[in-house]
């Protein structure tokens, strides 16, 4: 299990203390009190174990052993150096993407426009890392980082600007700047930022000198997202700001009586959710793409919302949620070459995974009166 | 509770019914893959690897046609192929490593965008020939010998079906319905509106790109409506250029009053009459480029060892008019075969530049 | 009168967008009439697709897997047809097979009280996995869809053409928009589901069954969305291709979202958004405006924002929209 590699999540705040309310049963002692204590991390072991057992099935019926399958899959997405690799290489966007999706629904926005940021990002890391190609490596990696975050943050923030000056909904405003943002960096790798003599349109390579390399086996982007991840569960749980962000997500009308400027609020979730997946975007161009090329990474910022919802939303479990997603990436590769089966038994497993995990019965089946009682992870479109 | 019950029940079943699946380690490699049996390290066994663009074998259009001319090779060769289907860009080079892990002889790969990846698998499996397809080498920058880029004149197939549309257009309008701004769909175009304006200087062309970009070539249903519209502005020739985008386009200009009499369609990339029948009541002819063909000649090639590094341009051309092979004028057809001819031997430029 | 005042931006906007499109008509017929019509094949698929948005919305219940469920349609009616080569048989397949997407989601988040988005997301993935899977290639449909022309309406001007002469699936999106929207604010049912959507415990102390109206809607909801998706495969192109639906379902959230959760807006918004996906296409092809293709095209969304951001009507969705609803414990 994925799970095992990395550090458990600490129990979701919405989940742990909701064993401990008032007329809860008391809760027993030993191994079964540790397991409902710490069921929010029992429930999605047995809810990924559960979806691949009905992922077998899937794959049983298109006339492939099951036990091969899943072997040949995590061999080669988990037991090679390159494997290993590829993995965690995945698993770095991921996890800030993942992060900018899931630090917005706090606060009880749905950003689904992790996707625009994203590419602005690693637009703004290519054109930086091509420009400057005369400084030495670590300035340009530093400014093009630095650039690919702000230019996240700023198409971001339009959404949040729209949504506290003008009150347009945020899932239209990023679902409209997706589009636009598409189009407009189209526009501008065929003109301004094009490579000379290429009839492709992408931007130069950046330049050797800022390549981000692996640390071993490990790409550098890997510790910083993984860091980031920590950093937010931190500033949610331990900041002022975060404590306001969360009031915010719960109930705005509350957040309001108690003098919390709400507006501030979501201007900030948009802006650092941005800042996620721009800093996404840079990674992946100084670490992986070296340039920026249309048709590259379509789909990483889409992925941020299942990784966040995986994650139900608590920013420490979108590290095994990505490496989840980003392990199931990596095998799939030589999954098909070994079985034949088709790419897209990855994403129905992954799919099949959320579900599990993300039903409640599960945690009824099991813990019956101890289930800890689940509240919505995202509490409507808010407004 | 009952349905607790049942769910509960689900994975015990399952995992009865996948123990209960063949004890072999490995299963059969089902798909239209054929069944890698022999060791490709082995010097008489010939190996072709094929891996898609993000896509499937079986798109109707440039991963398929390029997935039968690595299966035509094979025949020809006795190689033994196999193909790997990309999902996602950040795949390519994961996947060309299968195949350069497994030794393959010969690796195809399609799609201009893997052509970075190409490049740098040629440098690191110098013993492997690769064949990128739609991928123009700037051979200023690279020199492996063992990387052939397989590209294609379109802008000489879309300008004979360009040539056609003008000397047969009743209205002086006639239309494209394009996928995403990227080199072969802009020579395409490009190519149709010179020879359209050769063959009739008066003709107005209609030419729009589909507006979304990540899903520009997947969206027939837009190809329709734009169809349409432009029909219904008196355009009575549309050239449908962009994978589905483009067949859902021809397609509309079949179902239109007239289709085949006074309204026509243009099929693009593979002779369409056979891979999108729907559009046959309209469609005069299809802008080829002979991709099949020129996979299969390279795997030949590689086979007897005369490929050589760098570019190989393939053959692009029109498709025969089937079933309007009466209702084309015969001074129509003479003068579209004279260009076609000309456009063959060099003595014709169609001067589109990207 | 008192309607009048209530209404009267909403009717005043309506009464100038229909002028400006005879006008429009009376400069150049022909271009007026392809391009409205253009809009409005667009806007079929969103108007429905955003149909299945509020029906789930107005009873309490956020469905994000519109784009799945259409897709699932799309892919059952097509096959369906191709095998039985019925055109009815497809479209009641398509539909049926909606239903069932909508079953899905109701029947995991509305008994087991799954998260809304989280089921919505699961339904696209697996609508993406299982139309991929199961594709075949080499199919085809032997009919087109008739072409029907409702007497005396299609002669309207520029009216009659665009939305009473077409495809059945063309039609009956008029018919139904109508009936949802008088059906949800004039009948009892339409009372009920918003009093759901809005305050279940309080429905619930009424005596109104909350779950059973949440299944209910839900399921008829996802056989609008396999509708839809008929209409891609069948109508709009006789063809299913993968992942066809193109955004389409996440587009529509953004039209329901855009026509307030009513159906009657919606209806506008999703003509807006197609006439403006008319217009980027027209000023593509004609040269008018030297500007790039890339800045033409984004031309309808930054308008949508435009608008939005302009009227700056701070709509409010359903107050119980995304909440479970368990009895007995108020929310």
């Amino acid at each position: 299990m994925p799970d095992k590699d990395v550090a458990p999540p600490p129990a979701t705040p919405a989940a742990a203390p909701a064993v401990l309310e008032r007329g809860a049963p008391p809760t027993p002692g030993g191994l079964w009190g540790a397991l409902i204590r710490y069921q929010a991390i029992v429930v999605p072991v047995v809810g990924l174990v559960v979806a691949f057992v009905v992922g077998a099935l899937l794959i049983r019926q298109q006339g492939v052993n099951p036990t091969y399958a899943y072997k040949t899959l995590f061999q080669s997405a988990l037991f090679t150096r390159d494997g290993l690799n590829q993995t965690l290489q995945r698993t770095t966007p991921l996890i800030f993407t993942g992060l900018a999706v899931a630090v917005p629904l706090r606060v009880g926005l749905f950003n689904i426009g992790a996707q625009g940021q994203f590419i602005f990002g690693a637009l703004a890391a290519a054109v930086v890392g091509y420009k400057l190609h005369s400084a030495p490596g670590i300035v340009i990696i530093l400014v093009a980082l630095l650039c690919g975050l702000l230019a996240g943050a700023m198409w971001a923030s339009i959404a949040g600007f729209l949504k506290t000056s003008r009150g347009v909904h945020e899932v239209i405003s990023t679902i409209m700047l997706n589009s636009i943002a598409v189009n407009i960096i189209d526009y501008l790798i065929n003109n301004p930022f094009k490579e000379k003599g290429q009839a492709i349109p992408r931007t130069p390579q950046i330049a050797p000198q800022a390549f981000l390399n692996d640390m071993g086996i490990v790409p550098i982007g890997f510790p910083i997202a993984v860091i980031l991840a920590v950093g937010t569960a931190w500033m949610l749980r331990r900041t002022t700001l975060g404590f306001q962000f969360e009031t915010v997500g719960r109930n705005k009308a509350a957040a309001g009586y108690a003098g919390i400027k709400i507006n501030k609020m979501i201007l900030l979730a948009m802006a650092l959710a941005g800042a996620f997946a721009g800093l996404a975007g840079g990674i992946e161009t100084l670490g992986d793409i070296h340039r920026y090329e249309s048709g590259f990474n379509a789909n990483l910022g889409f992925d941020g919302i299942t990784i966040a919802l995986l994650a139900r939303s608590n920013p420490v479990a979108t590290i095994p949620a990505a490496f989840l997603v980003g392990a199931l990436r990596a095998g799939a590769s030589a999954l098909q070459f070994d079985t034949g089966i088709q790419p897209e038994v990855v994403d129905m497993l992954l799919a099949i995974t959320l579900l599990f995990v993300s039903l409640p019965l599960v945690a009824k089946l099991i813990f019956r009166r101890y289930a800890a009682k689940g509240s919505a992870l995202t509490s409507g479109w808010g407004s | 509770m009952k349905a607790m019950r049942y769910l509960a029940l689900t994975p015990i079943a399952a995992l009865a019914l996948a123990g209960c699946g063949g004890s072999t380690g490995n299963s059969n490699t089902s798909g239209s893959s054929s069944a890698a049996s022999g060791d490709c390290s082995k010097p008489d066994v010939f190996c072709v690897g094929l891996v898609t663009d993000t896509g499937k074998i079986d798109d109707k259009s440039f991963n398929q046609s390029a997935w039968e001319g690595v299966e035509a090779g094979g025949k020809a060769t006795g190689a033994q192929v196999k193909d790997i289907e990309t999902v996602s860009t950040n795949d390519y080079a994961t996947n060309i490593k299968q195949f350069t892990d497994k030794k393959y002889d010969v690796i195809v790969t399609v799609g201009f965008l893997m052509a970075d990846a190409t490049v740098k698998a040629a440098a690191q499996y110098p013993d492997t020939k690769f064949i990128g397809v739609d991928q123009f080498i700037d051979t200023s920058k690279v020199k492996s010998p063992n990387l052939t880029g397989l590209s294609f004149n379109e802008d000489q197939a879309g300008y004979a079906a360009g040539y056609l549309a003008g000397l047969m257009t009743k209205t002086n309008k006639i239309g494209d319905v394009l996928g995403q701004e990227i080199p072969p769909v802009q020579k395409y175009d490009k190519g149709y509106k010179a020879g359209a304006l050769a063959a009739n200087p008066k003709v107005k062309v209609t030419s729009v790109y589909h507006p979304a970009g990540d899903n520009a070539f997947q969206d027939p249903v837009w190809g329709a409506g734009e169809a349409k519209k432009q029909l219904a502005q008196g355009v009575d020739i549309v050239f449908g250029a962009g994978g589905s985008t483009g067949n859902g386009a021809i397609q509309e200009t079949a179902k239109a009053s007239g289709a085949g009499k006074t309204v026509f369609c243009i099929g693009v990339d593979v002779d369409q009459w056979d891979s999108v029948p729907a559009a046959q009541p309209c469609l005069i002819t299809s802008a080829e480029k002979h991709l099949s063909q020129g996979v299969t000649d390279l795997i030949k090639q590689a086979k007897d060892g005369s490929i050589k590094g760098g570019n190989f341009i393939g053959t692009a051309g029109v498709s025969p008019y089937h079933a309007f092979d009466s209702s084309v004028p015969a001074d129509v057809k003479t003068k579209v075969a004279d260009v076609v001819a000309k456009l063959a031997n060099g003595s014709l430029k169609t001067g589109v530049t990207l | 009168m008192a309607w009048f005042s209530r209404n009267r931006s909403v009717t005043l906007t309506a009464v100038a967008i229909i002028v400006a499109a005879y006008v429009f008509y009376a400069i150049n017929q022909r271009v007026a009439v392809s391009m409205i019509d253009f809009a409005w094949s667009f806007a079929v698929p969103l108007v429905l697709a955003a149909c299945v948005g509020v029906m789930g919305e107005r009873s309490g219940v956020i469905n994000i897997g519109i784009e799945g469920q259409m897709l699932v349609g799309a892919f059952s009616g097509f096959f369906t047809a191709a095998a039985t080569q019925s055109l009815w048989a497809g479209v009641i397949a398509g539909v049926l097979s909606g239903m069932l997407m909508g079953a899905f989601l109701a029947w995991t988040t509305v008994k087991w009280q799954m998260d809304q988005i989280i089921a919505g997301v699961v339904i696209n993935i697996i609508a993406t996995g299982l139309t991929s899977f199961y594709y075949k290639s080499g199919q085809s449909l032997t009919h087109v869809m008739p072409n029907i022309d409702i007497p005396l309406l299609s002669k309207i001007p520029l009216i009659g053409p665009v939305f009473f002469e077409g495809g059945p699936i063309a039609l009956t999106t008029l018919v139904i928009v109508a009936i949802l929207h008088f059906a949800l604010f004039r009948t009892r049912w339409g009372l009920r589901t918003r009093a759901v959507g809005e305050y279940p415990s309080a429905a619930d102390t009424a005596g109104i069954n909350v779950i059973a109206m949440r299944l209910l809607n839900v399921t008829i909801a996802g056989g609008l969305a396999g509708l839809a998706g008929a209409y891609l495969s069948m109508e709009a192109t006789p063809t299913f291709e993968r992942g066809m639906t193109a955004g389409r379902g996440f587009l529509a959230l953004a039209i329901m979202i855009f026509g307030a959760w009513r159906p009657l807006r919606a209806f506008a918004a999703a003509l807006f958004f197609g006439f403006t996906s008319a217009l980027a296409s027209q000023l593509q092809a004609s040269n008018i405006v030297s500007l790039p293709q890339q800045f033409i095209n984004l031309l309808p969304y930054v308008l949508t924002l435009v608008v939005l951001a302009a009227a700056a009507g701070r709509v409010r969705p359903p107050a119980a929209a995304g909440q479970p609803f368990v009895k007995g414990e108020g929310s």
